[in-house]
């Protein structure tokens, strides 16, 4: 398990989710967005923002670079800004 | 008999002229503290108000008569119970981080009042001491009376014996602060920025507030704890004037690292309860005011006599008051089970006043809270897990605090690493403050990394009851269930084949 500190944006605080290498980006701001739920949902598309650049949402945990306790961002695509409830 | 005025200055300044000790071996710097100053440096040391123990002790008495008097009149049960259920959970949190805080600050005290480089400044942190045996004091005995009603208070005692994150986020700070910093550094950070800057504002701010509730007894201790903090805090200014003067660039450091410390404690034990946790109709004024009014005056015209500068990081902290306790609110309330205080959900009165308070912010915070109410709808009162987070947060390196900088369009959360190993700070100066001394701080765990190390459990109930200290009676809860009078929930349908 690689554990890594996520951050959705309009949420209030920072999560830790528990991927693994293989897990896809696309796979990783799913269950972020699910972590955070409770206070935000954020519909629509997504980017996935590794070390402050937006990352090929098909490459994996571990093509992308990110180890135990990296952080992540998943923003609003700006195409979908109005997803954000 | 001699006047007063005729001894008292010969009595505090009783300094021992040193002649087969060196100054080193009676006050050695890695005790009493850096920069190691001639005795010289310190003779102008002079405290404000001057006070004897015999003036002391009869003050103290009277001060002690008045809250057994307040106590004694509205003290019992009934007048608790009749008290705004969200300032009730505001007093919970304040009471807790109360007592085993002063206690610590006992130890500090009397480090000073035995390495403090003057007899006038020992003697003013001997009073000091017993000052913080009473605050630890009236807390423990004022919320006792509560247990038996509701074990919450229970926590006025028990937090900081607990692995709950916000004990140890507070022992993090009180540890460093309080038992661990030399006389110097306690007097600058905790007489000059936590109590002068802080807590003795706070102090009044909550009393005005405790008035408005008609919560007498929290308002008699409140007054009676901050006007020993106004007398011991006077230590702070004649310690960092020798300082700013003989090392200014210690004495600016000092001020940087404490002033972003106890802002983020003050922020959540006072900004939850004068814009969360008090009745909406009686608030006289948002946080953020106070804020404005108390603090940010107040201390940057201390800075400005003392010839030193603002925090570098002093716009972000500005515009922090617009966003940090509503980040840790929302983020807590969610969240509520892992503290021992209930929370209050604000309702449409409440969310109206914040956004007339927070016009450039509140927006962002808006949305948050009424997709908690929407889900309270949905859920049956009680159910507190159905408007719960479940995943396991993140808790900054240095604060100990969850990632809560920011705002909710961007988290200011800065990850590194160092020594080949990962650290997570919430913010810029958080992360500074650890650079100042990595070897101090780099070696605690916080709550995650004592989950993946096999510490704690990585359950949340697991973790609330086996490693936080948590019952379902103590952890907190939605302090209405989820039900609101102003709460429309959809009618419950009703089952096929069931009675009239």
């Amino acid at each position: 398990m690689v554990p890594l500190y996520g951050f959705l944006e309009g949420d209030t605080l920072g999560l830790l989710v528990l991927a693994h290498d293989g897990m896809s980006l696309r796979e990783l701001a799913d269950r972020l967005r699910s972590a955070a739920i409770v206070r935000v949902e954020v519909t629509g598309d997504v980017v996935v923002m590794v070390r402050g650049e937006a990352a090929d949402e098909s490459l994996t945990v571990a093509e992308a670079g990110l180890r135990a306790l990296d952080r992540f961002d998943v923003r609003r695509a700006p195409a979908s800004a109005q997803g954000l409830a | 008999m001699l006047h007063r005025e005729d001894w008292i200055d010969l009595a505090r300044g009783l300094d021992w002229e040193l002649s087969w000790a060196t100054e080193e071996d009676v006050f050695p710097t890695a005790i009493s503290g850096e920069p190691a100053l001639p005795r010289a440096a310190w003779v102008s040391w002079e405290e404000p108000f001057r006070t004897s123990f015999r003036e002391y002790v009869e003050m103290q008495a009277e001060k002690e008569a008045g809250v057994r008097a307040v106590r004694e009149a509205v003290g019992r049960l009934s007048d608790a119970q009749a008290l705004d259920f969200s300032w009730l959970n505001g007093v919970k949190l304040h009471s807790a981080m109360l007592p085993l805080a002063e206690f610590a600050a006992v130890v500090g005290n009397l480090r000073a009042a035995r390495f403090g480089r003057t007899s006038a400044w020992r003697n003013a942190a001997l009073l000091g001491a017993l000052d913080e045996c009473r605050h630890a004091q009236i807390p423990l005995l004022v919320m006792h009376d509560l247990v038996k009603w509701d074990r919450q208070f229970d926590w006025t005692h028990r937090l900081l014996h607990t692995n709950c994150w916000v004990a140890i986020a507070g022992r993090h700070l009180v540890d460093e602060m309080l038992l661990l910093a030399d006389p110097i550094e306690f007097a600058i950070a905790t007489n000059f920025v936590f109590e002068t800057g802080f807590t003795n504002l706070q102090f009044v701010g909550l009393t005005a507030l405790s008035d408005q509730v008609g919560d007498h007894l929290f308002r008699s201790m409140l007054t009676s704890i901050q006007t020993d903090e106004a007398r011991h805090a006077q230590i702070g200014p004649p310690v960092l004037a020798v300082i700013a003067q003989h090392d200014p660039a210690r004495a600016q450091r000092l001020l940087d690292k404490w002033f972003w410390r106890s802002w983020h404690l003050f922020a959540i034990v006072t900004g939850f309860a004068i814009d969360y946790l008090s009745p909406v109709d009686k608030r006289a004024f948002s946080f953020k005011e106070f804020m404005h009014e108390w603090v940010i005056g107040q201390y940057r015209g201390s800075l400005r006599e003392f010839g030193l500068k603002e925090p570098w990081y002093w716009d972000e902290f500005v515009r922090s008051l617009d966003h940090y306790h509503h980040m840790v609110y929302a983020s807590a309330y969610t969240y509520r089970a892992t503290v021992w205080f209930d929370f209050a959900l604000p309702g449409p009165d409440e969310r109206q006043w914040l956004a007339e308070k927070y016009p450039a912010s509140w927006h962002q915070y808006d949305g948050i809270w009424q997709r908690i109410a929407e889900r309270w709808q949905a859920t049956d009162p009680g159910v507190d897990f159905g408007v719960h987070g479940t995943s396991i947060v993140g808790f900054c390196h240095l604060c100990q605090i969850v990632l809560c900088c920011g705002t909710p369009e961007r988290n200011d959360a800065v990850a590194i690493e160092h020594d080949g190993k990962p650290y997570i700070f919430c913010s810029e100066p958080c992360r500074w403050i650890f650079e100042q001394e990595p070897e101090r701080y780099a070696g605690h765990r916080d709550l995650v990394k004592r989950v993946l190390a096999g510490e704690a459990p990585g359950n949340l109930v697991e973790m609330l009851t086996q490693y936080c200290g948590l019952t379902y009676e103590t952890w907190g809860k939605d302090a209405r269930a989820g039900s609101y009078p102003w709460m429309k929930r959809p009618p419950t349908p009703r089952r096929p084949g069931a009675g009239a």
